[in-house]
Order: structure tokens, then C-alpha cells, then sequence
């Protein structure tokens, strides 16, 4: 019963009506923007950050984590219907669902592809409920030692798995780790990179690089793109999938859940590498692996699962350790900030409202996707019509009027302008923000937790080993350093039988590309 | 095919787009009027600038009191949160806005006694820049020892013989003074572990990560009152109304008399006659039943005096922490 109140107590929270119009205001802009090609979730909360200020914190996280997951609902209408993705955890979803909606199920293919999300994010929820207050229970184990341990397992991770050239993350999460280190250094009060300048004082702020990196930065480079023709979305009939299709999808939907709510839980994880994941899984896994990308179900139904599956559970991380798992939540994490909360271990004890209250809102909020992603699809589908000719200026304003907002300061505004260029020359020559923001966010993290440890351990290195919780996760870090060395080497050595496998890897390497 | 924005999301956009701007203007609604006729003061809102967060302390006492003066003075006072480098920036910006009174400043002690030891001279700042209205309320520093570290009473400390760890709340804030000239005096071997603010430094005691910290009472009272961290000094002058049972570092034999104060102030050459309308305005504001209530939730104990006191106390403690940190050899940037 002890556990149960303060869950029970959080459906309380949820069910104020306050709370239940921010949660279907933010998944129906959810929605929306992942209807719309090119803006993301990450650009859009980034804007959206300054209008959460005036509300109470646990109605503006609602709608922040709305955003996300009714992004991934949202994002596979354009990957069926248009061959589009409107979100790049939905590219795998194109390869499948466009050849169903060719062959006139593009109804079946949305139905399976909102039913998977709404199971599989149901299920990451229920995970959510059981495994964070495990994780928090270690709260007050978790110390500067550990912090250090974690951020550098983190940056790892990020550096390491996220989609795209290695190289080029690994250079903007440098960036990102160098940007960490301007301001006044905590530990000596010595001042780094500031130029003289006490607008700089305190170290760069995370807001106005998120929303200049995400926000402004995609704004810029969309505009490029919108000569991009619409095409006519195909009919959408029928949105209840057959029983034969349900069979092929039943087994991908329960693998899919799970592989989600795994690797979104990972740093560097999130969406778009589960349902790269799932789809990979649900190929090697089919007895007629040649039917994928002629309009498989279980191509739509895994990869759709897995995204919302981890989209929920990438919350894990940031409620109980304070550790954003991914840019969006790394954003989420600056809107818990300028919220007053620090989110960290204490967060489920001390802000029990808030907690529940945003967990049990996904409940909801999946049911209300539910409802509008099965007959409101056609609607959505009219939102692309808007020209981005329009959407953009306003978009861009809003940004640029919200930086101001948050300190009452002009210098915010023109660090949005300045990340705001940097991101667009970085999505133009191919480098994804994502990595400098997290490395920005752990940077900080890292070197103030290192020093720190340093300080209690007397400058003994061999302390990080000496408890058992860093000594784990410094174990962990060595592994992901070291296996990929590893697994190289032996494939080198087999030779001949590692072709095989090097052929089913080839394809899941052709999709990370595409991202 | 046509490329028409559907009516909605316009009106949707435009909308936001509104709410936005009226979320920009609510903040800042400083009159334009220039320094002009005093007798006719206030001549529009009168901004009172913080420069920390929002939801902060000092921001909750700089909102406590808006809300009180604002009816005695007759017109608005918005509170604008500008922070930066401990509140320097607002203070530097306040300072040298015109001096009509328009626009004040919530000032903490700290920022002018101890920062200056710990960061470059134009990085401080200076309190001849200000006109004091008057000084508001004193939050005290309590030391505090972790379960695990067994301590009960300093005197356990000195005894102990070997290094201890400290949490402090960051480096030039008075928690790190406090504890720095503490050991000292006490000879104590101590290892500073800075944190960015009092929370952290307060979970780090309560996790063992270090054995003792300091930190303002009000982040303290409840763990203090759960037991889960034991008192063993406050440093103020005399014992704290809201700790009876725990002694001072001056009884214990320590001249160490840290606090938090803070003050109101506006730019320096403000006229004479619009300090005084405002200081008998504070004056009515410390005399509510709201205010008073205030103050006791947030364990701060009221130091109403005036700004002539404030700026001499205040400078007294410059003159007294300057010449304890350099009497001990203390660098308040001690990692280096």
C-alpha cells in the first residue's frame, strides 16, 4: 500500500482538468509536428520551453511529454501515407508501410502502427512504474563518484551509438564538453572563457543553446527543403487490421515493446535506434525474410511499437538519475530546471505529485492517441498543407521572444541567434546537434562530480572502485569501450563465415544512413 | 494543389504568438518617466530587480515584500528575476540605471562581503555604487554532521583527530567562509568539497558522501527535524530563535559570525526625500501580519535597520572576513 498511494495519489494529479487539457494539448501538438516533416519534437519543446514557465510544473511537463510521445503516434501517418517520415524514428516505418499503403492497406498499416504504439507505450509505462522507484530507492547511494561514473558511461554511449558519422558526433559532443567548461569554475572561482564579460559568469545557460541548436537551427534548415513537393496522401480506408494481419503483428508488437523499453532507457538510445532495432529484429527473425519492403505488417507494427516504447521509457533516466537519456530529453530535463525542480534520485520522494503526476499522464495521454490516431487520421494529413513560407517566421518569433522571457535577457537572445546559426551549418554539413547538447549537459555533470569525488576520495583514483555502484558502471564503460575492438577483431580472423553476417549488418547500416 | 494555411493553425499560431508577447510584457513594466519632480513620486511602477531564480529565497523575500509595499506606495512594484554570477549582474545593472527610485534592488550581504574574496576585482561589486533603503531579515548557516559520521557536538569534531570532509554551498559563499575559518581556529584538518547550492551539498550529508556541511537553516530545518542530520553550530552572533538547543559558534569559543543579510537598495544620488517615502513604505510592509508570517515559515529572523546600519554592518564584515581570511591564510579558491 505504501507504493501504491502516491501512484494512486499521481491519477489524482493527472485528473485535474487542468492537467488533462495541458496533456491533450501537448499530444495533439504532438501530433501535429510529427505529422510535419522537419519538425521534431526536441525543435518544438525547444520553442515551447518559455510558454511552460507560467504554469505550474508538473501541468507543464505533462505537456512536454506529450509532445514527445504523440510525435512518435504522428510521425508514421507521413512515413505510410507519403513516404515521408515525420520523424526520424519513423524511417524504417517507410519501407513497409508505403508498400501497404501502394497496395490500398494504408489504413490496416496506420491501425497496426497505433495500436503497436499504444501497447507499447503502455507497456514502457507500466515498466516506468515498477522500475523507477527501484532505481530511486538507491538515491542516496548515488554521489559524486557515482555521478562521474554515470556522465562518462553517458557521453560514451552518446559519442557511440547515435545514428550517423561517428567521427561527426564524437566532434560535436567535444564542442559540447568544451562549451560546458565556460564560466565561472565552481570549484576555484577562477573564471574560464568569459572574456571579462559577467553575462558569461555563470557559464552558458542550456535553454538558449537547446532552442537555438533545435529550435532556430531547424527552422533555417527546413526552409531550404520546402520547395519539396507534397504529394497527394493515398485514401486512407479501413483503419481496423485484418486478423491475419494481427497475427504477423501480435509477436512483433510484444518484441517490440520490450526491445523499446530497453534500449530507451540506455543513454545515446531513445526512438529512433529502437525502431531501427525492432525493424532489424522483426527482418532476421521472419520465416520469409523477402516480404519486408514489399509491405510487411510486422515492418510497421515492430518498428512503431519500439519507438513509443522508448520514448516512454527514456523518461527512466532523467526522473530517477537526472541523467537525459537523448536531446528531447535533455530539453526536458532545462524544462524541469527553469521549473524550480532539480530532476535527480530525490525527485520521486521529495516531488511525489510531480512524478506520478507526469507518469500516470501517459496513460492518458496514449489513450487520447488512441483515440485520434484511429479515425481522425485524415484531418492530420490536411496539416500539410500549410506552407513553410508561414510557419516559419512565426515559429522563428516565437522562439526569439520566448529566449527573452526566461531571464528578462537580451544576451540570451543573441546566444539563441548564435546556436541558432551554428545549428543550421551543422545540419548542413552533417553533424547532429543532438551529441554537443548532451555532452553540453553531462560536461557539466562530469567535471563538477570528478573533482568533487577527487576531493572526497583525497585524490585517490582507486576510490571509484572501492564503491560498488561506480565500480559497476566504470566496469560497463570499459565494455562499451572495448567490445566493439573486440567483435572487429574476431570478425576479421573468421573471415569467410562472417560474410553472411556482415550482409544482414550491411542493411541495418543502410538505414542508420538515412536518419 | 493549393498551398492555403488551414484557418486553424493561423489562429492557433497567432494565438501563442499573443500569449507570448503578453507573458514578455508582464514582467518588465518599468515607466519611462525620467528622474523629473521626487515630490511626485512614484511615477509608475517601481521595479525591484532579483538576481537570483525565481522560487529562490531571496526571490520569495523580494516577492513578500513587493506584494506589502506596493499598497502602501500606490503603484505596482513587479519583481524581475535577473540572475547571473550571484546576483552581480542585476545588482551592476540596477546600479547604474538613473537614480529616481524607479528601480531597486534585492541585495544579499554575501555578494558584497565574501564573493570579493573569491573572484577578480571587477567581478565584485561595489556597495558605494548603492543607496541603502533598509535592511530586511538575517538567514542563518547551520553546521551540520551526517548520521554515519557519528558526531554529535563540535567538540566531537575537534576530537575526532583526523581529516574530516565538508560540503559547502560553493565557493565564496559564506557557508564556505564559515566552515573554512571554523576548522582553523578549531584546528581541524578538513577537506572543502564544494556543491553548487545548498540542496545537493545537504543530500551529499545525508548520503555520507561527506560527514558535515553547512547551509542556510531553511534548506536544513526538515531533515534537522527528522532526525537525519544533527545540528552542531549556527553562526550568528547569538543563538537562532528557531534552534534554541543548538549553540553558537561564538559560545563554542569561535569569532566567526557568518550570515545571509539582505537589503534593499537603489542607484547611488537617489533623492532623499524618495528613499525616505520608500523606507517608510518597507517600514509599513514589516509591520503585517503577512510579512511577519513570512518570515517565521522561512525560519529568517527579521533585521529591520536602516540603510546608514546596513552599509556600515555590512562593511564591518568586509573589514572582519578580509582580514580572518588573511590572518589564517585561507584562499577561498583553496583547490587551485
Amino acid at each position: 500500500m505504501d507504493f501504491l498511494n502516491p501512484v494512486l495519489n499521481g491519477f489524482s494529479v493527472v485528473l485535474e482538468p487542468m492537467n488533462l487539457l495541458y496533456c491533450l494539448i501537448g499530444v495533439v501538438i504532438g501530433m501535429l509536428i510529427g505529422v510535419l516533416p522537419g519538425l521534431g519534437p526536441a525543435a518544438t519543446i525547444a520553442i515551447l520551453l518559455p510558454l511552460t514557465y507560467s504554469v505550474e510544473p508538473v501541468t507543464a511537463i505533462i505537456m512536454l511529454a506529450g509532445i514527445f510521445y504523440g510525435a512518435q503516434y504522428g510521425g508514421t501517418i507521413t512515413s505510410v501515407l507519403l513516404r515521408l517520415p515525420g520523424e526520424a524514428s519513423s524511417v524504417v516505418t517507410v519501407f513497409d508501410g508505403y508498400q501497404m499503403a501502394r497496395q490500398g492497406k494504408a489504413g490496416t498499416a496506420l491501425g497496426l502502427a497505433a495500436i503497436g504504439s499504444f501497447i507499447g507505450g503502455t507497456a514502457a509505462i507500466i515498466g516506468l512504474t515498477f522500475l523507477a522507484p527501484v532505481v530511486a530507492g538507491f538515491a542516496l547511494d548515488f554521489g559524486p563518484a557515482e555521478y562521474s561514473a554515470l556522465a562518462l558511461l553517458g557521453i560514451l554511449l552518446v559519442a557511440t551509438i547515435s545514428g550517423g558519422s561517428k567521427a561527426k558526433a564524437l566532434i560535436a559532443a567535444a564542442v559540447g564538453l568544451l562549451l560546458a567548461t565556460v564560466g565561472r569554475d565552481v570549484f576555484t572561482g577562477e573564471s574560464r572563457f568569459t572574456f571579462g564579460s559577467l553575462q558569461l559568469a555563470d557559464g552558458i545557460d542550456f535553454v538558449p543553446i537547446a532552442m537555438g541548436l533545435f529550435g532556430l537551427g531547424e527552422i533555417l534548415y527546413n526552409l531550404e527543403e520546402r520547395h519539396r513537393a507534397a504529394k497527394a496522401p493515398s485514401k486512407v480506408s479501413n483503419v481496423w487490421p485484418s486478423k491475419s494481419d494481427l497475427k504477423y503483428a501480435s509477436g512483433a508488437i510484444s518484441r517490440g515493446s520490450v526491445l523499446g523499453f530497453f534500449l530507451g532507457i540506455l543513454p545515446g538510445g531513445g526512438a529512433t535506434i529502437a525502431s531501427m532495432a525492432s525493424y532489424a529484429m522483426e527482418k532476421k527473425r521472419a520465416k520469409q525474410p523477402e516480404r519486408f519492403g514489399k509491405g510487411a505488417p510486422e515492418g510497421v507494427a515492430g518498428p512503431e511499437t519500439a519507438n513509443n516504447a522508448a520514448a516512454t521509457s527514456s523518461f527512466i533516466p532523467l526522473l530517477t538519475l537526472g541523467i537525459p537519456a537523448n536531446a528531447t530529453m535533455a530539453l526536458m530535463f532545462g524544462a524541469l530546471l527553469i521549473q524550480g525542480v532539480t530532476p535527480g534520485p530525490q525527485l520521486v520522494e521529495q516531488n511525489p505529485d510531480l512524478f506520478w503526476g507526469v507518469v500516470n499522464s501517459m496513460y492518458i495521454g496514449n489513450i487520447l492517441l488512441l483515440i485520434m490516431s484511429l479515425p481522425l487520421v485524415g484531418i492530420f494529413v490536411r496539416i500539410l498543407r500549410v506552407r513553410a513560407a508561414i510557419l516559419a517566421p512565426i515559429t522563428a518569433l516565437i522562439t526569439l521572444l520566448g529566449a527573452y522571457t526566461i531571464n528578462n535577457s537580451m544576451f540570451d537572445v543573441t546566444l539563441v541567434v548564435f546556436f541558432g546559426v551554428l545549428g543550421y551549418l551543422m545540419k548542413k554539413f552533417g553533424f547532429e546537434p543532438g551529441p554537443l547538447v548532451l555532452a553540453f549537459v553531462l560536461g557539466e555533470l562530469l567535471e563538477s562530480s570528478l573533482r568533487r569525488s577527487l576531493l572526497v576520495f583525497g585524490g585517490d583514483p582507486t576510490g571509484f572502485f572501492t564503491r560498488p555502484i561506480s565500480a559497476t558502471l566504470l566496469l560497463v564503460f570499459l565494455l562499451v569501450a572495448v567490445l566493439p575492438g573486440v567483435r572487429s577483431m574476431i570478425t576479421k580472423r573468421k573471415g569467410t563465415t562472417a560474410a553472411a553476417e556482415s550482409a544482414g549488418n550491411g542493411t541495418n547500416q543502410n538505414i542508420k544512413e538515412k536518419v | 494543389m493549393m498551398h492555403f494555411p488551414s484557418r486553424r493553425a493561423v489562429l492557433g499560431t497567432a494565438s501563442a504568438f499573443t500569449l507570448l508577447a503578453l507573458t514578455a510584457c508582464g514582467g518588465n513594466v518599468a515607466g519611462g518617466a525620467a528622474a523629473g519632480n521626487s515630490s511626485k513620486y512614484p511615477s509608475g511602477p517601481v521595479t525591484l530587480t532579483v538576481g537570483q531564480a525565481a522560487g529562490g529565497s531571496t526571490d520569495l523575500i523580494a516577492r513578500a515584500l513587493a506584494d506589502g509595499a506596493a499598497k502602501t506606495l500606490g503603484s505596482p512594484m513587479p519583481v524581475v528575476n535577473k540572475p547571473g554570477a550571484n546576483g552581480a549582474l542585476a545588482t551592476k545593472e540596477v546600479a547604474g540605471k538613473p537614480a529616481d527610485g524607479q528601480e531597486l534592488v534585492l541585495l544579499t550581504a554575501s555578494l558584497v562581503t565574501i564573493t570579493p574574496l573569491a573572484v577578480s576585482k571587477d567581478e565584485a561589486v561595489n556597495l558605494d555604487d548603492l543607496d541603502i533603503i533598509t535592511g530586511l531579515s538575517q538567514d542563518d548557516y547551520v553546521l551540520v554532521a551526517s548520521q554515519a559520521s557519528g558526531f554529535k557536538s563540535f567538540k566531537d569534531v575537534t576530537g575526532a583527530g583526523r581529516n574530516v570532509t565538508f560540503g559547502t554551498t560553493g565557493v565564496g559563499t559564506g557557508s564556505q567562509l564559515a566552515q573554512t575559518v571554523l576548522f582553523k581556529q578549531a584546528n581541524v584538518q578538513g577537506t572543502d568539497v564544494p556543491f553548487d547550492s545548498g540542496k545537493p551539498a545537504l543530500t551529499a550529508v545525508l548520503g555520507n558522501q561527506v560527514e558535515l556541511a553547512t547551509i542556510q537553516l531553511g534548506e536544513a530545518m526538515a531533515q534537522i527535524q527528522a532526525g537525519k542530520v544533527t545540528p552542531l553550530l549556527v553562526f550568528s552572533e547569538e543563538r537562532n530563535s528557531f534552534l534554541p538547543d543548538v549553540p553558537s559558534a561564538k559560545e563554542a569559543g569561535y569569532d566567526v559570525p557568518v550570515a545571509q543579510y539582505r537589503a534593499v537598495a537603489a542607484p547611488k544620488g537617489t533623492p532623499q526625500d524618495v528613499k525616505d517615502k520608500l523606507a517608510a513604505a518597507f517600514k509599513d510592509t514589516f509591520k503585517t501580519d503577512a510579512y511577519q508570517e513570512f518570515n517565521k515559515k522561512n525560519l529568517l529572523t527579521p533585521k529591520e535597520i536602516s540603510g546608514e546600519e546596513v552599509a556600515t554592518q555590512w562593511k564591518d564584515y568586509a573589514a572582519k572576513y578580509k582580514s580572518l581570511v588573511e590572518k589564517y591564510g585561507i584562499s577561498l579558491g583553496g583547490n587551485k
